[in-house]
């Protein structure tokens, strides 16, 4: 009896798994493969990157059964090391840059990810589309509070109302004791003692509200949008090209501090894409510069802490002109060619050397826009890895800046506010098993959720130590 | 205060010791002569947070007038003006260019290495940061220190920030380098040492199996070379002794933990003696209780004359004169064996040792005697003693030897011959001190000026390097490869935690380098590590069997920091000569003066250390230099005070051996009537913060049979003839008070004095081992009567709020609690404490969040002593909370009582509420936070006492970056390392788990040697820190529990295992 169910139920739970396997899609393969493979992948399908062009995969793999085309996609290493004569000769060519592996992904998956490839390779890519702006964003506000105006209103009339009836009563008094009825004028009314110092009272009240306003904000740069030394644009890596905000800042999850990435960072994908499609070489070389890769050999300069300005100088020179050259499909140099090489070189100069590193060699300063002040702390990886917060929560439409500026305010009422709000994935994490009364109220539906502030989130020593 | 209020106490004598009885000290616990004495001094110091004394020691310089006031008025205004229009200052955010794939900017990693200083040791973790060391942590895989550490090792990492290192190799001239390249260096060395003349090599003892392979490299190319060895505390009579009785010039281990009753003669060996972090942490061992389950402990008598911190720990001691200490090892011996020659000690001691060697007689083969004495025949007679009563092989082991102490000063008087007749050509000092740390260090220094080449490795200026001519500065130790074997087959490593901050070389790289060595290859970037692991790969790995290849065995030995190659059982038997008449004969005279080691400085070596310096002395509790003890005097009536009525911070002229000293003094209980006692490491001449402070005692030593003697007969005291004005003794500072000043009263109300000084207080519980149950019953009472007392209340219990979630707490057990001050320096490297220097500590302004209380109880010339560690108790109903007028102090829902600084407007109402004394205020701008950039170059280039700690950005590395740097004019106190606390939820987070004990561990419970302090959950019925006070039962209790505040740290009572016949 208890065999016969349990056959039904598997039987029940094959035939659901069947029918949700979905046939491979090349949308679903865009998606895919942008969650995958475009890091390291181009995304025209035509050009080498980290990785080789992925166009006109199946026909190079044609020749073997289909299964090792999906085995070398999952676990590379494993086919070069077991012989396998396709893979042999992929890895001769691109040792030692290895593939990352993918077990996860199933056949029809990858089935997707050819379509998608095939379909860009032939048809061509539609151009990037303009970045999405789904972000939840703290929206302020901006109705008018027609309800306060309305009330406001009425409590004016009322004041005009009260103040006719008192003249008027005051008026009969007088009259009554066969006194002449006094009629102030506007002025006269506005003039009185109460008037004038009604008048300064408000003005203390607006003065000093608008003041403590101003005194928070002292220290604070909301909207800090300064130029960097590398015209780097967010819009475009993060926007056009979609790549994982974690994937440069990597140690937002592991650290409090999210990091700018090390120049090596950049080069995992820049040593292929040497030329920027916006800015050429002109940003692009100051990354070379920093670091010390010849972009023209296509390789690492050994001894590049020892080499001279002038050495460097000439290098870069060399690549601009060279790459202005092909550009303009000009055989010789020509006079705007030459202003071409000494502005970009110049911009690389101004970029690299500063009054803390006087060689060209070495890290590229930023200037640092998100300043927190020294006694409080703050962890990344709490809110990107335990809470989950989108990048964007603080940082807003990062993917929509060509310069970053500081989207929130990080004052200490902005981050309080959201602590009171924030819900915290309580259910998922064994951690907070510890919170037994929030449980139990959870499970008999006293309470709908824990905000952070529940679990000392708004308590001084959670900031400040 | 009133004439009236100060009753003395009646002092009672019991046969032969004397005993407090009266109503305040009807607990039998004082913590000072003038505890006892009820003098005003102390009850001002009680009542107020600051007593009156030094308080307002201005100079002048600090003084305002009323136009002043108002300049200043006007100045802050004006500047605040300037400082809000001013622009946010742009900063920079620099990132890696190649970023290392260890380092995750902001997370720190950990590298096992070792701490060595000659032969001090011990096996940590380094604690990095961004690259850069700034914790010292225990590594617990050692089977020598199992995860405990010293206060030495905890201060190691500000020393590598020390700003007076030499910074680069050159030609030494009138305390200054004059720099040379290295190679131009070693070329002028080796163009000294071609010529093949004698060359002398001067170290302490070194440890390092490489170290010394590169030595014997060295000397193989230049074979008219010596090494000599001394140490700075002599164990050479030890050494010699071993060699007479069993073959061997090696220490035994000895098995503290094995012993049921353990005799030292003088030996300090929870403080300083040898290897202190391994015998003290064996030794609590066998000193922790269970009531109910475990209640047999060891019993420990101390013959000594000075209290060193293991005489403060033992149950019973034995005061003798220092010369008397052969005279008492001969009675022992004689106990034990029949014999009656030799010289006689004190009839007094002579009883109390024929009590003692019954009850080692009881215990053959599980006892222990050690000596620190520096007479090969009292050492002797020693290992006699041990032998009559069966320890070797069980509590002494041969099989296992320590290589911690190697040196002899013998050789130094022929190395000093041989230098004024001109013998020497080269000499090279490697980590030695003799210009100052020898007891002829005058002499030395004129015999080494006829040393034509003299090269010092050391690595600051110190008084030796300053008589050289070259300086070859060695890396510091976190900047080095190494490795150490302190005992045999406990290997263990060094490895660099940071690239050398300046143009420094290794000392063996140096070595080999001269050496021409073919194993050192020069193209390496670090030479030395290659050396270092062929080395190991060549020797090393030959003595075990664990791992198949050199590699394996080297990465995992790196990677565990130690590696350990199983002992062979090693028998001896004893084969020497006891001779009674050899030993030291008492002197009869009537004052002895003894000099010993302190646990913080050492015998000087670790005089520049600030840590170190500001870290109280447990015993007599002075900061920054020595101070001459003198023994407490009572009439057996009603009198108590200081030997010749001197007074603390007086100061004396001290004439010893034809030495005329100037020390100050300090009332010291447990000093042997008739004695007095000064610390080494005083008085230091050159090289860092230690100069100037205290008095250099060496040259007041004397030899005997070539041994360096650590006591003088020959000795004077004059009578007062000055006072140290910033004497600086922690003892009455934010002191808790025991008992009441009103006498005939112990209601509350009607008390003159209460603040600071309640009515009969629980502070510290105590009580002998057989009357365990007693006190059991007595505290099970007193939490009753404090249980019915706290819930008198009109308000709410808050007990249930704090049942979700966290809860943290601490559990402190005083009978494992030595007093070594490991913590402290711990707590203080962990929160970026700043140091104040002496004269702020005698203005009462130290800011350590944890103290070290020491308590006295018993006998009033010879009491017990109960060491209590205590911080900020994060009481559920803190007094300081409630007092805050901006809430800058308030309470977490996981108990924390938490402190806000940039909220705190600096009014002190909190520490003045507290009744632990434990809020400290920054009355000065110690860290230089509150510097603004434009002053920063004219603080920065102050010198000397000038300088606040901290303003240079060398010492400013060591800071921890999670933890806020306080500015002046707030209060700041222990946060249960918070920072800690919030990194190990973080973990568990993250991972999705519940919170486990290792996640969170405080700076000072991962520092301690004896496991005191465990820090944890109280909400988890599991955790450690539950589980150990639910076991300690009625013996846990919270100091002053009966005031409900309901602090957050159990404490254990101080259980004794004394003998209480021993004197009757």
């Amino acid at each position: 009896m208890m065999l016969k169910r349990i056959c039904w139920v598997f039987t029940i739970l094959f035939a659901t798994a069947l029918t949700m396997q979905a046939q491979p899609t090349k949308e679903a393969g865009k998606e895919l493969f942008v969650a995958n493979c475009a890091s390291c992948h181009n995304k025209n399908m035509k050009d080498n990157l980290t990785g080789p062009a992925l166009g006109g995969t199946e026909e190079r793999w044609a020749a073997y059964p289909r299964k090792d085309l999906y085995s070398w996609i999952r676990n590379s290493q494993a086919m070069i090391a077991a012989g396998h004569p396709r893979a042999t000769e992929l890895w001769a060519k691109w040792k030692p840059t290895a593939m990352n592996n993918f077990p996860g992904l199933t056949d029809e998956q990858i089935e997707s990810m050819i379509l998608h490839i095939n379909d860009v390779y032939i048809n061509g890519a539609g151009g990037p589309k303009p970045p999405t702006t789904d972000v939840a964003t703290d929206e302020e506000s901006s109705e008018i509070p027609w309800m306060f105006i309305g009330f406001a209103a009425i409590l004016a009339l009322l004041a005009f109302a009260l103040m006719r009836i008192v003249n008027n009563l005051y008026n009969v008094t007088r009259v009554q004791s066969g006194q002449a009825p006094i009629n102030k004028t506007v002025t006269q009314i506005l003039s009185t003692k109460g008037a004038v110092a009604f008048l300064v009272f408000a003005l203390v009240l607006v003065f000093g509200h608008k003041m403590v306003d101003n005194a928070t904000q002292m220290g604070r740069s909301q909207g800090y949008e300064p130029d960097q030394p590398v015209a780097f644009s967010h819009k475009l890596h993060a926007g056009a090209n979609k790549i994982d905000c974690q994937y440069c800042h990597d140690s937002a999850r592991r650290s409090k501090h999210s990091s700018i990435p090390g120049t090596n960072t950049c080069m995992n994908c820049h040593s292929a894409v040497k030329k920027g499609s916006i800015s050429g070489t002109k940003e692009i070389t100051k990354i070379f510069a920093s670091i010390g890769f010849d972009p023209i050999a296509g390789k690492y300069i050994d001894d590049y802490e020892n080499w001279s300005d002038k050495q460097i100088e000439e290098l870069y020179k060399k690549w601009i002109g060279q790459e202005y050259m092909t550009e303009k499909s000009l055989t010789a140099m020509d006079e705007s060619g030459r202003s071409e090489v000494e502005l970009q070189w110049e911009g690389i100069v101004k970029a690299l050397k500063n009054d803390s590193n006087g060689k060209i060699q070495g890290p590229i300063e930023w200037t640092r826009i998100h300043n927190l002040a020294d006694h409080a702390y703050f962890n990344h990886s709490q809110h990107v890895a335990v809470g989950q917060i989108a990048c964007q929560k603080c940082h807003g439409p990062v993917e929509t800046m060509e310069v970053v500026y500081q989207y929130s305010s990080l004052g200490m009422g902005w981050c309080i506010n959201c602590h009171r709000e924030t819900e915290v994935k309580f259910k998922d994490n064994d951690y907070y098993k510890q919170y037994e009364r929030y449980h139990n109220e959870l499970d008999n539906g006293k309470r709908e959720k824990v905000t952070v502030e529940e679990i000392g989130g708004l308590e001084c020593q959670k900031c400040h130590y | 205060m009133s004439d009236q209020v100060a009753v003395s106490p009646f002092i009672i004598h019991h046969s032969s010791f004397i005993i407090i009885q009266d109503m305040h000290h009807d607990n039998g616990i004082w913590v000072s002569t003038e505890d006892l004495m009820r003098e005003e001094s102390f009850l001002q110091s009680a009542e107020k947070e600051f007593s009156m004394e030094n308080i307002d020691q201005t100079d002048g310089k600090w003084e305002t007038g009323r136009r002043d006031f108002l300049k200043m008025l006007g100045f802050g205004l004006g500047a605040a003006t300037v400082a809000a229009s001013c622009q946010i200052p742009v900063k920079k955010a620099i990132p890696y260019v190649t970023k290392p794939d260890a380092i995750v900017p902001g997370v720190a990693n950990y590298f096992a290495s070792s701490i060595v200083n000659g032969g001090d040791y011990c096996a940590v973790l380094v604690k990095t940061r961004e690259g850069r060391p700034i914790k010292i942590e225990g590594n617990s895989l050692s089977a020598i220190t199992g995860g405990g550490t010293s206060a030495r090792a905890q201060a190691a990492v500000l020393s590598l920030y020390d700003t007076r290192r030499i910074q680069y190799a050159g030609k030494v001239s009138e305390g200054q380098v004059e720099k040379m390249e290295w190679p131009v260096l070693d070329r002028e060395i080796k163009a000294k040492l071609a010529t093949g003349a004698p060359v002398r090599i001067i170290s302490n003892t070194i440890i390092s199996p490489t170290a010394k392979k590169a030595l014997a490299d060295f000397v193989a190319k230049y074979p008219n070379t010596q090494v000599i060895t001394y140490d700075p505390v002599s164990s050479a009579a030890l050494l010699e002794a071993n060699r007479q009785s069993f073959g061997a010039a090696v220490i035994p281990s000895y098995k503290f933990d094995l012993a049921d009753v353990i005799v030292s003669f003088g030996a300090d060996f929870l403080g300083t003696w040898i290897s202190p972090i391994e015998y003290a942490r064996a030794y609590a061992k066998n000193r922790k209780i269970t009531p109910g389950k475990k209640t047999k402990m060891s019993r420990h008598y101390q013959v000594e004359s000075h209290m060193s911190l293991t005489g403060s720990n033992a149950d019973n001691r034995v005061l003798i004169k220092p010369s008397e200490m052969g005279a008492a090892i001969v009675a022992l011996y004689n106990e034990l064996s029949g014999g009656s020659g030799g010289p006689k000690v004190n009839e007094k001691a002579a009883a109390a040792i024929k009590k003692i060697a019954a009850e080692l007689r009881n215990a053959a083969g599980k006892s222990l005697v050690v000596s620190d004495s520096n007479n090969v025949a009292e050492q002797v007679i020693v290992n006699k003693i041990n032998d009559l009563l069966g320890n070797l092989n069980t509590t002494v082991d041969f099989g296992t030897p320590s290589y911690q102490r190697q040196g002899d000063e013998r050789a130094l008087d022929g190395l000093l011959a041989e230098m004024n007749a001109g013998r020497v050509q080269v000499a090279i000092v490697w980590g030695a001190n003799p210009a100052w740390e020898l007891r002829n260090a005058e002499a030395f220094k004129a015999a080494f000026a006829k040393v034509p080449v003299r090269v010092s490795f050391n690595g600051v200026m110190d008084e030796t390097t300053a008589v050289c001519n070259y300086a070859a500065p060695a890396h510091h130790l976190l900047e080095s490869w190494g490795d150490a074997e302190p005992k045999k087959g406990h290997l263990s490593l060094i490895q660099p935690t940071i690239s050398p901050l300046f143009d420094t070389r290794q000392a063996e790289h140096s070595l080999l380098e001269w050496a021409d060595s073919a194993d050192l290859n020069r193209e390496d970037e670090q030479p030395y590590y290659q050396y270092l692991k062929s080395h190991w790969a060549s020797e090393l790995f030959a003595r075990q069997s664990k791992y198949n290849t050199p590699a394996a065995f080297w990465d995992m030995s790196l990677h565990d920091g130690i590696f350990e190659i199983p002992a062979t059982a090693t028998p001896v038997a004893f084969a020497g000569t006891v001779d009674v008449n050899g030993v030291s004969k008492p002197s009869g005279a009537a004052l002895e003066i003894s000099f010993y080691e302190t646990v913080n400085i050492g015998a000087g070596q670790y005089a520049h250390n600030p840590w170190l310096q500001e870290m109280p002395d447990p015993v007599n509790r002075t900061v920054w230099g020595n101070h001459l003890n003198i023994p407490v005097e009572s009439n057996g009536k009603d009198k108590i005070n200081g030997w010749k009525n001197l007074l603390d911070g007086e100061q004396v002229e001290v004439d010893v051996n034809g030495q005329k000293l100037t020390c100050t003094v300090v009332r010291n209980f447990g000093q042997a009537p008739g004695t007095v006692s000064i610390a080494l490491g005083g008085g230091r001449e050159m090289g860092g913060c230690g100069v100037s402070f205290g008095v250099n005692v060496n040259p007041a030593l004397k030899v005997e049979g070539g041994l360096t003697q650590y006591y003088a007969s020959d000795v004077n005291v004059s009578d007062k003839v000055g006072v140290d004005k910033n004497f600086a003794c922690v003892q009455h500072h934010h002191t808790m008070g025991l008992h009441s000043a009103a006498d005939a009263t112990q209601n509350i109300d009607e008390a003159e004095y209460f603040q600071g000084s309640l009515t009969k207080r629980s502070i510290i519980f105590q009580t002998n081992l057989k009357d365990l149950q007693e006190l059991g019953d007595k505290m099970e009472e007193f939490h009753e009567e404090a249980e019915h007392l706290n819930s008198q209340t009109l308000y709410p219990s808050t007990d249930e709020w704090f049942k979700t979630g966290l809860k943290w707490g601490m559990y402190v057990d005083l009978n494992s609690c030595i007093g070594c001050g490991a913590c402290q320096v711990a707590c203080v490297s962990e929160n970026n404490v700043p140091v104040v220097g002496k004269k702020e500590v005698a203005r009462h302004h130290e800011m350590t969040w944890l103290r070290i209380d020491r308590y006295f109880y018993g006998d009033i010339e010879n009491p017990n002593v109960v060491y209590q560690p205590m911080m900020c108790q994060h009481c559920d109903n803190a007094p300081c909370e409630n007092v805050c007028p901006v809430s800058a102090t308030t309470h977490s829902m996981e108990g924390l009582n938490q402190m806000a600084y940039n909220r705190c407007i600096g009014t002190r109402y909190c520490a003045n509420n507290c009744p632990y004394k434990v809020r400290r205020f920054n009355w000065l701008d110690y860290t230089t936070a509150d510097l603004w950039p434009a002053n920063e170059e004219r603080i920065f280039h102050l010198e000397g006492d000038e300088k606040p700690f901290y303003a240079d950005n060398l010492v400013r590395m060591v800071l921890n970056p999670d933890v806020t740097v306080r500015s002046r004019g707030v209060i700041e106190k222990c946060s249960f390392c918070v920072q800690r606390i919030q990194e190990g939820k973080l973990t568990a987070k993250r991972e999705g788990r519940a919170i486990l004990d290792n996640d969170v561990r405080s700076a000072c419970q991962t520092a301690c040697p004896t496991g005191a302090i465990v820090f944890g959950n109280l909400n988890n019925p599991d955790s450690e820190v539950n589980k150990k006070s639910k076991a300690a039962a009625a013996l846990a209790y919270k100091v002053l529990e009966e005031i409900n505040v309901r602090p957050a740290v159990n404490y254990s009572a101080k259980v004794m295992n004394s003998n209480e016949e021993l004197y009757s």
